[in-house]
């Protein structure tokens, strides 16, 4: 299984809907709330999501080697290979 | 004023401002209900009203493009997927705000200019950021 890590805002309701499909489908995965944490901890996390290619917007979802922003259960489907 | 309160006058200010735009609130009246509550405890915290779906940093150029509603700053982006990046405002003509989909900005881009993609990638690295003595964000 692809290590699934998930970078979030505790204000934003497609955070809340992609926390929800992970859980949903039993698939391990770390969160961080954004918004929660630090400003060390924002700056390294943002560091993070611009190597990926992101830009600031959540939901922000590593899953193995690649990453999808913004709400897509399509895409995480198919990263996790349930979908080809 | 209460967040409640304030909730309502959000709507009643947005409203118009979006109309011009050519959009308007979403049909989901849930998720409009929870964004605007978002955005109100944002401005509570902050003193503006930020987009609940994206981030704030210390930048304040940046920042200033994630105040709702940020459709003016990100209108090629948003035209492509008929709505904002949260969701509170759709395109008129959107009666089923379910069949939206989040696309990133990035992936637009990408798909009309790899270079501009790679120059503004580039331009958002730590390094350069570093270079021009610039907090993140």
């Amino acid at each position: 299984m692809k290590k699934v890590k998930l970078y979030t805002l505790s204000t934003c309701p497609w955070c809340k809907k992609a926390k929800a499909y992970f859980t949903k489908n039993n698939i391990p995965f770390e969160h961080v709330d954004y918004d929660l944490v630090s400003e060390e901890r924002q700056e390294e996390i943002m560091d993070e999501i611009n190597e990926c290619g992101g830009t600031g917007e959540f939901p922000f979802a590593i899953i193995g080697k690649k990453s999808v922003c913004g709400y897509d259960p399509d895409e995480y489907d198919r990263l996790l290979g349930k979908k080809k | 004023m209460t967040v409640q309160d304030r909730k309502q006058s959000l709507r009643f200010l947005f409203g118009p401002v979006v109309d011009a735009l050519g959009y308007k609130f979403s049909p989901d009246e849930e998720l409009v209900d929870f964004c605007l509550e978002q955005e109100a405890r944002l401005e509570e915290k902050h003193g503006i009203p930020f987009c609940p779906c994206q981030a704030i940093t210390k930048n304040r150029a940046h920042d200033m493009t994630i105040v709702c509603p940020c459709i003016p700053f990100h209108r090629k982006h948003y035209d492509a997927m008929k709505r904002c990046w949260c969701g509170l405002y759709v395109h008129k003509d959107v009666t089923d705000p379910d069949r939206l989909k989040q696309i990133p900005a990035s992936a637009l881009e990408q798909k009309k200019s790899p270079q501009r993609r790679k120059e503004r990638k580039e331009e958002k690295s730590p390094q350069r950021r570093r270079e021009r003595g610039e907090k993140k964000g």
